[in-house]
């Protein structure tokens, strides 16, 4: 089974950042891709965060994900070459629907600020422990239930996976056949998704007490083994700062 | 410690009452074992005595709770009654927030105000205590059943309450496991904890015990001293697991039958990824009629093994052919016609609106003819013909178990799989599904059956294979039956 976005346990650089300059990092990372029109400049970017995850130790996980990445694209590029159409036309299919050379610019760009942000929101998830993400988020005053729920979110992603798993198996052994294709994983939905859906909600009851009974929900914490930012934090804060100021002044020169 | 006084409660929307009347005193230092059919308020209890009740649920409640000699309602939340009484619940996955073992525990203690050094060495006795010490940087997700139940546990003990309240501490665990659950709870009630315990395995937990509870349609029937209790035979039937004569049944219909080849393993071997192996060159030979149960402890690969049988696994070497037919070849869908496989959750099967549809599903997916007289003489059999129009979820445990059984029997397999059948059942529900098991066995299925119970295995089959380490390390035929 895949691990999707799942903490691992390494020694890489960036599992050594601070989370603080973690999700720095994903807000100035995420604000250039969606501010850029530049297809060079994704790229780059792009080819830049796969250099992060190959020094981070955490190629493997990242690549693993552009399967998903490239098929979320291929779906991205189809909808907003129909729906958006614009500049010279290439050809039309069936008479109606023009391909045209804006639709497909609009849809590489869309794509490539996608892949940007899953790939900068992947290290991010990848090298940081929840507990450390709490702690920060809790200084920063983020309500502490926004932070559990996006905790728990992440960390039943692999329970579901399982889950989901065994409940086809268990259809399955009742002779269900709902075909393979689009069709097939339409037809599977009820008899997979209610029983996956009844379970998770009858877990959330135990959670929620779990949660209250632990005291996650208080304010009282001791400090111990916190992250604090050390010296490759501010090193990596100041490459930040120059990055976020070159790019804007690119911007508003229209260099990029 | 815990005293509850004329308690009464029902849940919000509902006319039954899942607790009526209910009087217990759990002193100090003493363990409390409660016990009881599925549906009887064994948890209900819990969330009563641990003050949930009175502080998260909504619903009609008479009666009054007492902790540490305080009203349940004058302490301020769950978290200030959390420093008195710890609780663990039956789910231990949905307990579990965190990505590591050690992050659980330290997530946990840092919210308790200890100093930093108190926190360390709680940290490091209790993952000695309960054997999580190498399993520290592991994700809940890749951890065992049993060994989730032995981090939620540690989670609580390591916050050092008094009181314990445990609901079905063991249910995941093999024999092993349970004992090792059943030292780490002598050691706290050494200490002077006072233990509230939910459990089906009296035998095992005897020793612990200083007052079994036996509860029944949300009421205490029978309460004392475990020997003085049991000697009812009533109780006895629910508390004490018996399933003597089950085996011996025989229908003598005068015919000799010929068993006939079903299912031939040879030489398979499983490998999980790329380097987790889980079956080692196994052979095996199944034919009608047999009731067979496979033991081992959890991770030996038991189910591994029975998933080869209707193809849902592949087998990495070797090959298994059931009725002839190459099972790696096979469709599932073919081979469910042939063997039938009953998960350990029986809720992993259950989404239609009602018994009897629930049934249907796999009836109408084989397209088997007389659809209808199919279905009812497979809930006759699991003797929930009383149930078909109910929501399958509503239904006991024990219901529910034989209605899983039922959806697999009425799509007329020759071979039935259950993986642990008897999982959170009491004494008396777990002796009606084994009697059914017996009787399809009767009516000339094959029955297969994982189990941790070696009464199960002794009473209830004929032949008993014992799996470790991916391996059949003995196939013998139980004593007093003839090969």
């Amino acid at each position: 089974m895949t691990e999707i976005l799942q903490y691992v346990q390494r020694d890489g650089f960036f599992h050594r950042l601070a989370p603080l300059t973690k999700i720095l990092f994903v807000i100035i990372v995420g604000t250039m891709s969606i501010v850029s029109t530049s297809i060079p400049f994704l790229v780059s970017v792009i080819i830049a965060l796969l250099i992060i995850a190959f020094i981070a130790g955490l190629h493997r996980e990242v690549l693993r994900q552009f399967f998903l990445i490239a098929v979320m694209s291929v779906i991205l590029i189809v909808i907003t070459v129909i729906t958006l159409p614009g500049g010279t036309t290439f050809f039309v299919i069936g008479g109606i629907i023009p391909i045209t050379t804006g639709g497909l610019l609009i849809g590489i760009i869309m794509t490539l600020r996608f892949a940007v942000l899953i790939t900068a929101i992947q290290l991010f998830v990848l090298s940081t422990q929840p507990r450390d993400l709490v702690h920060t988020l809790e200084r920063m005053k983020v309500p502490v239930d926004y932070t559990l729920m996006f905790v728990i979110a992440l960390r039943f992603i692999p329970t579901l996976q399982i889950e989901g798993l065994r409940i086809h198996e268990a259809q399955l052994s009742r002779g269900y056949n709902p075909g393979s294709g689009v069709g097939g994983k339409i037809r599977s939905i009820a008899p997979v998704m209610v029983p996956l859906v009844s379970n998770s909600l009858a877990r959330s009851n135990v959670l929620g007490l779990t949660i209250d009974l632990r005291g996650y929900r208080t304010k009282v914490r001791t400090p111990i083994r916190e992250r604090h930012l050390n010296g490759l934090d501010y090193a990596v804060i100041v490459m930040l700062v120059v990055v976020a100021m070159a790019f804007t002044y690119s911007t508003f020169n229209g260099l990029v | 410690m815990i005293r509850l006084d004329s308690v009464s409660y029902a849940y919000p929307h509902t006319g039954k009452p899942a607790l009526t009347d209910l009087s217990l005193s759990v002193g100090k230092g003493q363990c409390v074992m409660v016990t009881g059919p599925s549906g009887a308020g064994k948890t209900t209890l819990c969330l009563a005595s641990a003050g949930i009740l009175a502080h998260e649920f909504g619903g009609k409640k008479e009666g009054a709770v007492t902790i540490d000699g305080r009203d349940v309602k004058n302490y301020k939340d769950l978290s200030d009654i959390a420093s008195n009484l710890g609780i663990v619940f039956d789910d231990p996955e949905a307990q579990l927030i965190f990505t590591t073992v050690e992050e659980e525990l330290l997530s946990a203690l840092e919210r308790r105000g200890f100093q930093v050094d108190e926190i360390e060495d709680r940290l490091r006795v209790i993952m000695e205590m309960t054997k999580l010490t190498t399993l520290k940087d592991r994700a809940p997700h890749t951890l065992s059943g049993g060994q989730k139940q032995r981090l939620v546990l540690a989670v609580t003990l390591a916050l050092g309450t008094g009181i314990l309240i445990l609901d079905e501490p063991t249910s995941e665990l093999d024999e092993h496991g349970t004992n090792g659950i059943l030292e780490i709870l002598k050691g706290l009630k050494a200490q002077g904890r006072t233990i509230l315990i939910v459990e089906h395995k009296f035998l095992r937990m005897r020793e612990l015990v200083d007052t079994l509870v036996v509860m029944e349609d949300g009421r205490i029937m029978a309460s004392g001293a475990p020997d003085e209790v049991i000697r009812d035979p009533g109780v006895q039937k629910i508390v004490v697991p018996d399933f003597s004569g089950i085996r011996e049944r025989t229908r003598n219909t005068g015919e000799t039958v010929i068993p006939e080849l079903l299912i031939l393993v040879k030489g398979i071997s499983h490998t999980y990824g790329e380097d987790i192996h889980a079956l080692y060159d196994i052979d095996l030979t199944i034919s009608s009629g047999e009731f067979i149960a496979i033991v081992g402890e959890n991770g030996s690969g038991k189910t591994t093994l029975i998933k080869h049988f209707n193809g849902l696994l592949k087998a990495t070497g070797g090959t298994v052919t059931v009725k002839g037919k190459d099972a790696s070849t096979t469709t599932i869908t073919e081979l469910a016609r042939d063997v039938g496989l009953v998960f350990q959750n029986p809720d992993h099967m259950f989404f239609a609106d009602t018994v009897r549809e629930e049934v249907a599903f796999g009836v109408d997916n084989l397209g088997i003819p007389d659809r209808d007289a199919v279905i009812d003489h497979a809930l006759t059999r699991v003797r929930l013909t009383h149930a078909k129009d109910l929501y399958p979820r509503w239904l006991s445990r024990g219901e529910r178990q034989r209605l899983a059984i039922a959806c697999v029997l009425a799509m007329k397999p020759a071979v039935i799989v259950l993986d642990e059948p008897t999982t959170g059942l009491d004494g008396k529900e777990a002796r009606e599904v084994m009697e059914v098991l017996k009787e399809l066995q009767l009516a000339g299925h094959t029955v297969i059956i994982i189990t941790h119970s070696r009464e199960i295995a002794r009473d209830c089959a004929d032949r008993v294979i014992t799996m470790e380490n991916g391996k059949i390390i003995s196939d013998v035929m139980t004593p007093g039956v003839l090969s």
